[in-house]
């Protein structure tokens, strides 16, 4: 079964046609980009894998099931914003994923959090924009998740932090879930995708391996998506 | 879930009630001591006897600041906590709708009637201090509860008062329910738009205060006049049994107003829910 299928899923606000009868499914085990330009639709597809938008058309299904308490449990989200509750600290909120993922590895969070000497008794409003995103990135690959979707996981970070952000994808995600990456950034993350899926406009323009792009075009996947998405 | 989004809930929001709560309670004290010097011989020294004024003063305000911190953290952790960033997490989190509702519901009455029972007490301690009655003389004058009873029930008023109170409490209640469902139906509705989210909160307000109020208005006239042709003439037996039946009316109409709004706001976030 498909960890994230989409039938013909449509999502407008008023007349803006965010996404346009979108089908895709993407299968466990694998690293996806969904790469596209600004306002392409990521974020909406994202968000309403999380049930956080309903779709005006078609259906989104994780793991069998519609977004819901069951499919919460087993996604790994990281939004484009800062999200956590500034007055927190870092144990508190340690605690509260905790108290409500079953699959949360407080642990494991912890000792990323040593490696980047993110002190536990930190409150967020006392963060570095940096260090909140590091924060956010610990909290959710912290968990045994069967899918992680990250969006825009390396934003707004230094290249120094944007390799540890990648090698933690890389080094905590468990090889039965999939992790989907979306970022316009390519170039980046590219060392780590095994898939991507251009999305562009609402309508999703290809979905294929990047081993497949690099022998069928020859180039990189940045390049040929400069090439497909030319101005 | 619903107990561990509680013990969240608590969690922010006492790191601002308690202390508010402290402050009361350390202003009632000092502003007691005041009074007390204000009407002793400190009195004469002009410089002391302003800032004793001045701590009643502080106390005065301090009471009222509970009060409307109450009514703030109440709003304020529904709008922040579910309707603006935040809310990706909780919306995230794998729990119902219902439950993050509720979560907010407990935790809202909780505080209000805490800070309501709190101004209630130092008030009294205030009026005790001002006529210099004691604790024990209240006491000692304050007939015992058997004789209240026995001459509540030689006038045949004593069920009738029990009832009443019990639906007093069943008031308090719904009331506070009713006011924390107004204020997140609002937000809720005027949330699901993409632009003008706080304007369209205040007007959705303002529309469901004229609804309920036309609503309520229309019900009581019919309670009022349907009471007048069954007891044209009323004595203290029937009295009671009125306004007995007026307070059903209106713990009727606080439920219904309670469930519409509640479930406009639960079907706001579960099916409109649009995050910026």
């Amino acid at each position: 079964m498909p960890i994230l299928e989409c039938r013909e899923l449509s999502k407008h606000f008023g007349s803006v046609q965010a996404l346009d009868e979108v089908s895709l499914t993407l299968e466990a085990g694998r690293v996806i980009g969904l790469l596209g330009p600004n306002g392409s639709g990521k974020t909406t597809l994202l968000k309403l894998a999380n049930g956080l938008l309903t779709p005006t058309g078609g259906e989104i299904l994780i793991d069998g099931l519609a977004p819901g308490k069951e499919t919460k449990r087993i996604v790994s989200y990281l939004p484009d914003r800062p999200y956590l509750a500034e007055w927190m600290k870092v144990s508190q909120l340690l605690d509260l994923f905790e108290d409500f993922y079953d699959d949360f590895d407080r642990d494991r969070a912890i000792e990323m959090l040593l490696r980047l000497n993110i002190d536990e008794e930190m409150r967020i409003k006392e963060m570095s924009k940096g260090t909140r995103e590091k924060a956010q990135l610990i909290l959710v690959m912290s968990r045994k998740a069967k899918l992680y979707l990250l969006d825009e996981p390396i934003g707004g970070v230094d290249p120094a932090t944007r390799d540890y952000i990648l090698e933690t994808i890389i080094r905590n995600y468990n090889p039965e879930a999939a992790v989907v990456i979306s970022t316009h950034l390519i170039a980046d993350v590219e060392q780590v995708l095994d898939d991507v899926v251009f999305i562009n406009q609402g309508k999703i323009m290809l979905q294929a391996s990047v081993d497949s792009i690099r022998e069928e075009h020859g180039m990189s996947v940045d390049q040929y998506f400069r090439e497909v998405f030319r101005c | 879930m619903l107990g561990k989004l509680i013990k969240q809930e608590f969690r922010a929001t006492a790191r601002i009630m308690l202390p508010v709560s402290g402050a009361v309670l350390v202003l009632a004290l000092l502003a007691n001591l005041s009074i007390r010097g204000l009407s002793g011989n400190m009195s004469n020294v002009p410089a002391l006897r302003m800032l004793l004024a001045f701590i009643v003063f502080a106390y005065g305000a301090a009471i009222v600041a509970a009060a409307v911190m109450a009514m703030v953290i109440m709003i304020n952790r529904f709008y922040r906590n579910l309707l603006k960033d935040e809310g990706y997490l909780m919306f995230t989190l794998p729990v119902s709708v219902h439950e993050l509702v509720w979560a907010k519901l407990i935790v809202s009455l909780v505080w209000f009637l805490v800070t309501g029972l709190l101004i209630a007490l130092v008030c009294s301690a205030t009026a005790l201090n001002i006529s210099h009655t004691s604790l024990a003389e209240v006491f000692r004058e304050m007939p015992s509860w058997s004789e209240i009873r026995d001459a509540l029930k030689e006038l045949g008023v004593y069920n009738g008062l029990i009832g009443l109170t019990m639906q007093g409490i069943l008031v308090i209640l719904l009331s506070i329910l009713a006011l924390c469902l107004h204020f997140y139906a609002a937000m809720s509705l005027g949330h699901m738009f993409s632009k003008e989210k706080i304007l369209l909160s205040i007007v959705f307000f303002v529309v469901i205060s004229f609804a309920f109020s036309m609503m309520q208005t229309g019900i009581s006239i019919a309670g009022f006049e349907a009471i007048d042709r069954l007891h044209p003439v009323l004595d203290s037996q029937n009295g009671i049994h009125d306004f007995m039946m007026l307070a059903w009316i209106f713990i009727g109409m606080k439920l219904i107003q309670s469930a519409v709004l509640y479930f406009a706001t639960v079907l706001s976030l579960k099916r409109g829910l649009n995050l910026e």
